[in-house]
């Protein structure tokens, strides 16, 4: 095990299947011997579960997403993310905190709520972002924000679910992060 | 952007105009306690009891909602929870039954017996090591109950009554944090912590104490008196955002 902490990449983005390709490709390009992998959203398989289940038990808000999504984080940093750091190896997360609080943001939910609920992860060496709208096709809705839009309560008083995507995408640009495409 | 702003306002003055009216509004009652301290026995017998009273009751339990229920409970037993994880996901299940059972029965004018709420976690997850004021956000916003009964008893009773019957689950017992393999020995250290955190809770929250050592019928007359004492309190003027919240996302209420 390496003394030197790794290198904490991140990718955010509202198209799942951006931002895991573009994840990858950080992953490629890092040097070999310090190369520590992918971790993607849903590695908990708690969004898989919740899209099993019986739709009498209603529709999840925001509020609930977020905490999942928070679950799920803290499941991959504790089994992805702080292990490959120790190791002093680079790891791409793919998605990671400014995906989440963007989709919180969009759905109207107070930033500070929202910071206080991420306090927990470790803070990114590098921030990237993807530039793409959330896929069309329900088979290439691979990331969060795109799993929410479908199945969020609906909210009579709220952003439409096509709204709250655009948005999301408003809030995404991190200040200081790199721009990575754009479709 | 001006539409949203009147929406957020209309639906703030209707949670008020609802909730401030003693005759329409309904009434939340919590009951608390470490395992063992017999509040189950306490909540089915103030349920009756109600019902009794012409009462319409909605009975709510811990980590009970269809949806998030079934995510818990597989990773419970594979025990592959940490407690942050064990944190959120109980966080998750009690917003998802706010929104889904809490909130609906109390705008239909109900009154909810909450076999354990939101202190539950605050208790458990402090004792699992999180901070307090952490934890207390994931509740944001917060739903205070009109009353909180809590049950007293010592570490000791709670542990004979406890595993008088069973052997306590891995997670009852605090065996992710205690690092004991003897779940006995386990829950009887960790409850020692759940319970000094219920103690703190109590003075901070002003829960009402009910001393859990007495008999059953002596804890269920002090809770109907202490219940018809506090059924004329004011709603609290905290749970606003909760209700606007809630309502900005419920068809047909907002």
């Amino acid at each position: 095990m390496s003394a030197e902490r790794g290198t904490l990449v991140v990718v955010d983005g509202v198209n799942g299947a951006a931002v895991r390709a573009a994840a990858r490709a950080e992953n490629a390009a890092a040097p070999g011997t310090r190369r520590g992998g992918v971790s993607v959203w849903d590695a908990s398989g708690v969004f898989e579960d919740l899209a099993l289940a019986d739709p009498g038990a209603g529709a999840p808000s925001a509020r609930t997403l977020l905490l999942l999504y928070a679950a799920d984080l803290a499941f991959r940093l504790r089994w992805e993310i702080r292990p490959t750091l120790a190791e002093g190896r680079t790891v791409v997360a793919a998605s990671y905190v400014a995906t989440a609080v963007a989709f919180g943001r969009a759905a109207g939910l107070p930033r500070a709520w929202l910071n206080d609920l991420f306090a927990f992860a470790v803070r990114p060496d590098k921030a990237h972002y993807v530039d793409a709208p959330p896929a069309r096709a329900v088979a290439d809705r691979s990331g969060f924000i795109e799993f929410a839009h479908d199945r969020l309560a609906a909210r009579p008083s709220g952003p439409t679910r096509r709204q709250l995507i655009d948005r999301a995408r408003t809030y995404m640009q991190p200040p200081g992060g790199r721009r990575l495409s754009r479709s | 952007m001006p539409h949203q702003a009147v929406s957020g306002r209309q639906v703030l003055l209707r949670a008020r105009e609802r909730f401030v009216d003693p005759t329409r509004r309904g009434f939340l009652v919590a009951f608390e306690g470490p395992d063992g301290s017999g509040k189950t026995t306490q909540r089915k017998l103030f349920k009756k009891w109600l019902e009794s009273e012409g009462r319409s009751v909605v009975t709510t339990k811990w980590n009970s909602s269809d949806l998030i229920k079934p995510i818990i409970k597989t990773r419970k037993a594979v025990h592959a929870l940490s407690p942050h994880e064990f944190s959120l996901l109980h966080a998750a299940d009690f917003r998802h039954r706010v929104e889904h059972v809490i909130l609906p029965a109390l705008w239909d004018g109900k009154l909810v017996v909450a076999d354990r709420f939101l202190f539950t976690a605050l208790a458990r997850d402090v004792a699992r090591g999180l901070d307090l004021d952490w934890v207390l956000k994931l509740y944001q916003p917060l739903l205070w109950p009109d009353l909180v009964f809590y049950f007293s008893v010592s570490p000791d009773t709670s542990g004979r009554r406890v595993t008088a019957t069973r052997t306590p689950g891995f997670y009852e017992a605090g065996a992710d944090v205690t690092d004991v393999d003897d779940p006995v020995e386990s829950y009887h250290r960790f409850i020692k912590r759940v319970i000094r955190e219920y103690e703190s809770l109590a003075l901070i929250f002003n829960f009402i104490t009910v001393d859990a050592e007495r008999s059953i019928t002596e804890q269920h007359h002090q809770i109907r008196e202490l219940f018809r004492e506090g059924e004329r309190r004011p709603w609290s003027e905290w749970n606003i955002d909760a209700v606007s919240e809630w309502l900005s996302h419920s068809k047909g209420r907002a």
